[in-house]
């Protein structure tokens, strides 16, 4: 068996796996902005149903904080700004599973 | 207390002259608070003019806690957040100036009045948008969280603070309100 090949397939496999792993925009849950708020804000960027968009919030709630989109870094920076012009506090990151 | 109103698809709010003076002042603060002390502008915060002006300030992340928590960071990174920072904020801010500048006009009506009276033909979201930035800014001074309401319950009616923990209850309040009639 040939250990080299092996881990030389093993880095590019995962090295694959990094660049496309897409990005990720995740909201924090704070103690100001009202549910009823929230889920307006989901729905009205998102396009969610009013269900989608209320499980969303209530995982943000009860999770401290939940991804409510991923895509491209330019796509996630754009709801990004959107979702602060709202008031509501999200970041962005790459996907954290692999 | 007042209340939003909705008949065939337009918003109105009728308010107490001591309400509109509440409001207006809180306004007014927080646009001073983004920079603007004159409101008198003879400019739109999108020309091109003025995007100009403001590019030349360099965009760092704010000190104030208020500022930080209405123009948060983007990423955990500082290097990633300070590069957004420099390409969005200025659009971030422009958004948040000019739904407090629309809701400054409507409560200016009532305030040069000096009466009591309606708000009318209001943009639902706009209204939504600055109540929210309020309640967000009276937050951080007031250090809100989980347990703040029993705090402010408790509190004497002499505490200075119990007034201003119960104007931002009232802005939560008139926002849940008028998230209702959408």
């Amino acid at each position: 068996m040939n250990t080299d090949s092996t881990t030389l397939t093993d880095i590019d496999a995962a090295l694959h796996e990094l660049l496309d792993r897409p990005w990720t925009c995740i909201v924090w849950d704070d103690p100001v902005n009202l549910m009823s708020y929230v889920v307006f804000v989901f729905q009205k960027l998102f396009g969610f149903s009013q269900e989608k968009a209320h499980e969303l919030m209530l995982l943000v709630h009860h999770e401290g904080r939940a991804v409510v989109a991923s895509g491209t870094r330019e796509e996630m920076e754009r709801h990004v700004q959107q979702l602060h012009e709202h008031g509501l506090w999200a970041t962005l990151q790459r996907d954290d599973k692999i | 207390m007042s209340n939003f109103e909705r008949h065939d698809g337009v918003y109105s709010l009728d308010l107490t002259l001591d309400e509109a003076h509440i409001l207006i002042n809180l306004v007014e603060q927080l646009l001073e608070l983004f920079g603007e002390g004159d409101f008198f502008h003879h400019y739109d915060a999108n020309d091109p003019f003025a995007q100009l002006m403001s590019m030349q300030h360099e965009v760092v992340t704010p000190d104030d806690p208020v500022l930080l928590r209405l123009l948060p960071n983007a990423y955990a990174d500082p290097e990633a957040a300070g590069d957004f920072r420099r390409f969005t904020e200025g659009a971030i801010r422009a958004s948040k100036q000019r739904v407090l500048h629309e809701v400054r006009a409507h409560l200016a009506i009532l305030v040069d009045q000096d009466q009591a009276g309606r708000v009318s033909d209001l943009e639902a979201d706009t209204w939504l948008m600055a109540l929210n930035d309020l309640r967000l800014a009276l937050s951080v001074r007031l250090e809100i969280d989980e347990e703040s309401f029993e705090l402010f319950e408790s509190l004497p009616d002499e505490d200075p603070q119990k007034s201003i923990y119960a104007v931002y209850y009232w802005l939560g309040w008139l926002q849940e309100n008028l998230l209702h009639l959408l």
